[in-house]
């Protein structure tokens, strides 16, 4: 299980805009590893710099399968890719644009035509070689640019956004075949997102990127319980924040005050008593009870949405503080309930709350 | 990187223009301050050639004649070019270009050939006005070597640059933003003004000035159809370079013709207005 | 409907020009078949134009000048233009509004302009008399920036990942232009190719400043002038017409039987 691909101290700025800022990443044989971010974020800089497609910043160093490539263009790196609206070659029929990649490495015809047909077979395109891009439907596509990644057995594949474009079902669907292809080869994906719910399906692991710097990486887990940054536990997950004063922290738990009841979260940052935090929990661990319980924070049930596998509250606590608590399908609240809130001080997250602005 | 590249791939054509473009028109320039004697160039500087075309109504006359010319042939030309160039590029299909090539093929037969094949069935002894004749009608004097007649001929040579400018434009028009409009209750004219013509702006105003700088500077087709009152300014013009031999003079009328296209170009350019809201953009969302 | 009346308006017009723009041709090619040039009515058939056209020297070699001419300007401008524009849509660097801008600037100067200023040039500053290679020259500067803005206006939807896509399969620069660029644009650069063939093939100002006495089609159409437009060159222009509609009924089969595609995105 060796280190396939390790960037070192990565930056790249286009004039004053930084778009990566010293990122440090391994990845592993078997990895899924995906970079998670909103738009802008710096996430698919980063794998066009993998890719070799952007050159970063001097003092950068990209290393694929202990080899440094830094200043290697794209078509020495031996490396596969999905792109962001599949690009597939518009004039080239599904088995030419699969094979792209072997008939640049100048494979025989023996070679490309066993290619052809275990990906075919492993992508379920049998069928469709001699069609053109036009005349496929959006997950064919998306098959047919798999399919051109991973034709070569490259050593790694970068995905970019690959299903953004694709509706909610396949998608779904797509997200599971993707993992299934990723262990099948046993080659390290990276998965380039703005969607959370796809990384943290697919993921082994996840980075999570914020104007060009890398808030936090770890295993998908531990991640989402366990936020070290304030981004990462509001951007994570449906995460309800609370503005709170700190009145004591220890053995790492902070005791605040909110609207004259005590709530309790993990402290962060270094924050001490007298500051103001924001604790951020995510829905699904907030506790609701009916009967009103004066040390705990309490409210009115605005609206309950039914989303299928769970409900979704949207509560006004403490007169102008909405969140949203999320429920099992069997909770007997309703809309106008008066419910009292709490929840396990270990799953909770409290950050210094950055001064305000004078203005 | 990107930088050299695209030195690389855009200096050699830009060295061209600048080579055979722009050396020698400076060497018009120059010579406009020169005299001519005898058929040759005298280095002895001068204003004396433009003195004479401010001063002598003749080449004022010729001048304003050409302007009104240019600008009538180009607003008939934008107003046929625009339902052409339209259905072409929303209707055309796969044979948009055999219809586009259909408008410029004309081209190979030459200016000569055409205008004077004009001239022989628009004349006094053309066939429109010998068929009248034949059934007893006036000819029609408007057609026959008037200002009208230069007006068809140079209509006719220069228009399919207008379709082709605003045909080009159309290519990078959505079409599905008329669908969008009108699902917005834009009935199809002003769909016509609130979308399309804003958004193809440039293309028609690279096609106006494509048809008005040619006409401006026309001298064969007023030669043929213009009669005695429709000599315009590129015949004097081109009279310099032939019989008369007085070179200095013809590069200061170059020159001023030179100035009056760029000042016809600014003004249209202003005309176009804001170049963000005109439609040139590129896919990934860079302008130019 | 509306939109069909404004269809059918807009067809209306399209044919109203072809009418237009090829009467004066099917009058010439009527014309090359006549005895009488000057009234030809009513109608008395011969080939003598062609049998002349056939044994005078003087249209071959305008012919081939012309041809040299509208092929050599072609090329050229066809090149330059495409590498600029590559150069410009492909590369967001600086300097790409200027390139723009100087590319696009012989659009706005008269072609007898340029047909002086290079006689002058080429002239007084040089001392050399005009030939067919200071022809080719001059006629490529305007044919420039017609090919650009053909180029130009195609090119602009073209999408630039595709080439960094084949990169990241393997493909050196050179092989992304022979397997991805070239095959998707050749249409465009082609047009420009017969747009500036188009123009250099008629142009009469700057051959006629350039080249004196080396006949070229529109100068011999000109030199003829004195005694009346001599009847050869009607016929031969018959001919080329001739040639250019077996070219389209070549490109419809093509296009129409699918051999051809020029639009990968329509079915």
């Amino acid at each position: 299980m060796g280190i396939v691909l390790e960037l070192k101290n990565v930056s790249k700025n286009y004039g004053k805009v930084i778009a990566a800022d010293n990122i440090n990443i391994e990845v592993d044989q078997t990895e899924f590893f995906s970079l998670l971010g909103p738009s802008g974020s710096g996430k698919t800089t980063m794998l066009r710099i993998i890719a070799g497609l952007e050159e970063p910043n001097e003092g950068s160093q990209v290393i694929i399968n202990g080899k440094d490539v830094t200043h290697a263009p794209p078509y020495q790196r031996g490396i596969g890719m999905v792109f962001q609206d599949f690009l597939l070659f518009p004039h080239k029929t599904v088995a030419e644009n699969i094979l792209f990649p072997l008939k640049m490495q100048g494979a025989s015809q023996k070679e490309k035509d066993e290619n052809l047909k275990w990906i075919t077979h492993l992508t379920q395109l049998e069928g469709l070689e001699n069609r053109y891009p036009y005349q496929l439907s959006g997950g064919q596509k998306q098959r047919v640019a798999l399919a051109r990644g991973l034709v070569s057995k490259p050593s790694l594949l970068l995905l970019d956004e690959p299903l953004a474009n694709l509706d909610l079902e396949l998608r779904k669907k797509m997200e599971i075949e993707i993992r299934r292809f990723q262990i099948e080869l046993g080659i390290p994906f990276i998965y380039v997102t703005h969607n959370q719910q796809e990384a943290l399906t697919m993921s082994d692991s996840i980075a999570i990127m914020n104007y060009g710097k890398m808030e936090q990486v770890g295993e998908k887990f531990s991640l989402y319980h366990d936020p070290d940054s304030q981004f990462v536990a509001s951007f994570l997950g449906s995460a309800d924040s609370i503005e709170a004063e700190v009145a004591s922290v220890q053995d790492g738990i902070a005791t605040m005050t909110f609207h004259g009841k005590t709530i309790q979260a993990r402290a962060h940052n270094g924050l001490k008593a007298g500051d103001q935090a924001i604790c951020y929990i995510k829905s699904e661990r907030i506790r609701m009870e009916v009967e009103e319980n004066p040390d705990a924070p309490c409210g009115v049930v605005l609206d309950k949405i039914f989303k299928g596998q769970y409900i979704d509250y949207i509560l006004d606590i403490e007169e102008g503080n909405e969140i949203i608590a999320s429920s099992g399908t069997l909770s007997q609240i309703k809309a106008k309930d008066r419910i009292s809130i709490s929840w396990d001080p270990q799953v909770a997250d409290a950050f210094p709350l950055p001064p305000k602005d004078p203005s | 990187m990107n930088q050299k590249i695209f030195w690389r791939l855009s200096g050699p054509g830009a060295l061209f223009l600048v080579i055979f473009l722009l050396v020698p028109l400076i060497t018009i320039l120059v010579f406009s301050f020169w005299r001519t004697e005898s058929y040759t160039m005298i280095a002895d500087w001068n204003l004396d050639n433009y003195i004479r075309l401010l001063t002598d109504k003749t080449y004022l006359t010729f001048l304003m004649r050409s302007l009104v010319m240019a600008t009538v042939v180009s607003l008939v030309s934008l107003v046929f070019s625009w339902p052409i160039a339209f259905f072409i590029a929303r209707y055309g299909g796969k044979y948009k270009i055999i219809l586009l090539l259909l408008t410029s093929a004309p081209f190979l037969t030459g200016e000569v050939l055409r205008v004077t094949a004009l001239q022989q069935i628009l004349g006094p002894l053309g066939l429109i006005n010998m068929t009248l004749n034949n059934f007893g009608i006036e000819p029609i004097e408007a057609l026959m070597y008037s200002n009208t007649s230069s007006a068809i001929g140079l209509t006719y040579l220069w228009v399919p640059f207008m379709v082709l400018a605003i045909y080009l434009s159309l290519l990078n028009f959505d079409f599905d933003l008329l669908e969008v409009a009108k699902v917005n209750g834009a009935k199809s004219w002003s769909a016509f003004w609130e979308i399309t013509w804003p958004l193809n702006k440039i293309g028609t105003a690279i096609g106006v000035v494509l048809v008005f700088v040619p006409t401006l500077a026309s001298s064969i087709t007023s030669k043929f159809l213009g009669g005695p009152n429709g000599a315009l300014y590129g015949n004097i013009l081109t009279n310099q370079f032939g019989s008369t031999g007085t070179w200095a003079l013809g590069s200061a009328m170059g020159v001023v013709l030179f100035f009056v296209s760029i000042l016809v170009l600014l003004v249209v350019w202003r005309l176009v207005g804001d170049l963000r809201r005109s439609g040139i953009s590129i896919k990934g969302g860079a302008r130019l | 409907m509306k939109s069909t009346l404004g269809k059918r308006l807009q067809l209306g017009t399209l044919i109203l020009l072809y009418i237009f723009l090829y009467a004066p041709i099917v009058y010439i090619v009527y014309v090359s078949f006549q005895t009488n040039g000057v009234w030809p009515f009513p109608p008395d058939f011969t080939l003598e134009h062609y049998a002349s056209l056939w044994h005078d020297e003087i249209y071959r070699e305008g012919l081939k000048n012309s041809l040299i001419i509208g092929i050599g300007t072609a090329a050229l401008a066809s090149l330059l233009a495409t590498m600029a524009t590559i150069a410009i849509l492909k590369y967001h660097v600086k300097g790409r509004m200027i390139m723009t801008g100087l590319f696009l600037s012989p659009l706005f100067i008269a072609h007898v302009i340029i047909g002086i200023s290079s006689l002058m040039f080429n002239k007084n500053v040089l001392g050399l008399s005009g030939n067919i290679g200071s022809t080719i020259l001059a006629n490529a500067t305007y044919a420039t920036a017609f090919a650009f803005l053909v180029v130009l206006a195609q090119l602009a939807r073209y999408d630039w990942r595709l080439d960094d896509a084949a990169m990241v399969f393997g493909a050196t620069p050179k092989v992304v232009f022979k397997e991805i660029t070239f095959p998707l644009i050749w249409s465009a650069i082609f047009g420009a190719f017969v747009v500036s063939f188009l123009l250099a093939f008629n142009n009469l100002e700057i051959s006629f400043y350039n080249l004196g006495a080396t006949p070229t089609l529109p100068t011999l159409a000109w030199g003829s002038l004195r005694h009346g437009v001599s009847q050869e060159l009607y016929a031969l222009a018959a001919l080329i017409n001739l040639v250019v509609f077996v070219f389209f009924g070549v490109l419809y089969a093509m296009l129409k039987s699918g051999l051809l595609k020029l639009d990968y995105k329509e079915a």
